[in-house]
């Protein structure tokens, strides 16, 4: 009886950090001031933001950078110390489960990294992408953008499970097929878990989910481009909540017309059937995030003690940051304020 | 044992166990009030209000230890 009531305890842990979040939600910029951003310019937007959460790092950056660079490079912190945030103020499995998640952001900075030493960008512009928020800090990255060499990054992850993917790079593997690779890598090790209780089981089922969200929107994205089923079915990731990997693959050898009418009964669907046929590939992507990003809020507010409503505020915050970069950027390149909405996912 | 002895017993586990009863009651209520404090001050009073509501509890405990005790 007495280690039950120990285990009960545990409910404060989940009501702890989900009353944290839940205040932190209400900071984030409300739909209707997308609206007023959009009529903005660069300056204003600046300017607002300094009115937000962003403050201290637009504070922080403003004496380096400015105009869109600023507002990138202060996104990309912002996220990072929101991230690292979560970590530092959850404890026992909430923490264990959020350290899981946030690994995803080791992978993203490792392929940037990766990507553009090869493609010849500056440190600068590297560095203003990377969210250090998973196992390896930024000190660390900062270490790996100093060095010179492909051979010498990889070799920095000697040792790590993932090491023998990355090594592929130097036997001439291509960059995008080890990109894949990684990702395939991160959700197969977290999706093929087994759960040990309904609190992991709620974080495995989040993960399957957006499992099956990155699944479709490789096949819509590769079939639209023409690609052949051969060169998709590599890419498909293992471990899908409703889309299983034979249902996947399925789906991959056949032509649009045939995917519209076999996806009919997956949870993702809704709304998306008209885009699917008519859309550009742009607009089903943000279709798909905006129905996962719904579908969680609602399955958050259904479980409220669990990790669920931790993984919606880090959904919605990933994609509030997003949606203030392509602002940013569609301002400065001069797109009008039609296309840069359509860009955008509103939730 | 005497009678009185009893009824002593019975007004310890009044308010015993509303006290017990109260704490778990609250553990989930003051992790929220405190988390949600730490976010934003503003919650200190609804907080500090939702954690103590099942004090209520003990309060009928002490009543019933009370009555036991003096009737």
């Amino acid at each position: 009886m007495i280690s039950k009531i120990i285990k009960r305890t545990k409910i404060s842990e989940w009501a702890y950090i989900v009353a944290r979040v839940k205040v932190m939600k209400r900071k984030l910029i409300p739909i209707e001031d997308y609206n007023k951003l959009l009529n903005m310019d660069l300056n204003e937007i600046a300017r607002y933001l300094e009115e937000t959460e962003y403050k201290k790092e637009i504070d922080e950056l403003a004496f380096r950078y400015s105009g869109v660079n600023l507002i990138d490079h202060a996104l990309s912190l912002n996220l990072s110390r929101i991230y690292s945030k979560l970590i530092r103020i959850s404890k026992g499995l909430p923490k264990d489960l959020i350290v899981l998640y946030l690994r995803k952001w080791d992978f993203w900075n490792i392929k940037n990294i990766l990507r553009g030493k090869m493609f010849g960008f500056s440190n600068e512009e590297i560095e203003a992408t990377l969210v250090p928020a998973g196992e390896f800090d930024g000190e660390f990255f900062k270490t790996l953008l100093a060095k010179e060499s492909i051979e010498e990054i990889v070799n920095a992850f000697k040792g790590k499970p993932f090491y023998s993917i990355l090594e592929k790079i130097l036997h001439g593997a291509r960059l995008s097929d080890v990109e894949d690779e990684l990702d395939k890598f991160y959700y197969t090790s977290i999706a093929g878990l087994s759960a040990e209780s309904l609190d992991s089981k709620y974080f495995i089922d989040f993960i399957r989910m957006e499992i099956d969200i990155v699944n479709m929107k490789t096949i819509i994205r590769l079939k639209k481009e023409g690609v052949p089923a051969e060169e998709i079915i590599p890419k498909i990731i293992p471990y899908g909540y409703q889309l299983t990997e034979d249902e996947a693959r399925k789906l991959a050898a056949m032509e649009m017309e045939e995917i519209y009418k076999a996806i009919e009964n997956y949870w993702f669907v809704k709304d998306l059937k008209e885009a699917l046929m008519t859309q550009p590939i742009s607009k089903i992507e943000n279709a798909l995030t905006r129905i996962w990003a719904e579908r969680m809020i609602k399955k958050a507010s259904n479980y409220p003690l669990s990790i669920l409503p931790v993984l919606s505020y880090m959904l919605l915050k990933k994609i509030e940051v997003d949606n203030l970069r392509i602002l940013a950027r569609g301002k400065e390149s001069g797109m009008s304020v039609e296309d840069i909405r359509e860009q955008m996912v509103i939730v | 044992m005497a009678v009185e002895g009893m009824v002593a017993v019975g007004a310890g586990l009044a308010v015993g166990l509303a006290g017990i009863g109260a704490g778990l009651g609250e553990q989930g209520i003051g992790a929220a009030a405190v988390g949600a404090m730490a976010e934003d001050p503003g919650f200190f009073g609804r907080g500090l209000l939702m954690t103590v509501i099942p004090e209520t509890i003990v309060i009928f405990g002490l009543v019933v230890s009370f009555l036991l005790m003096f009737m």
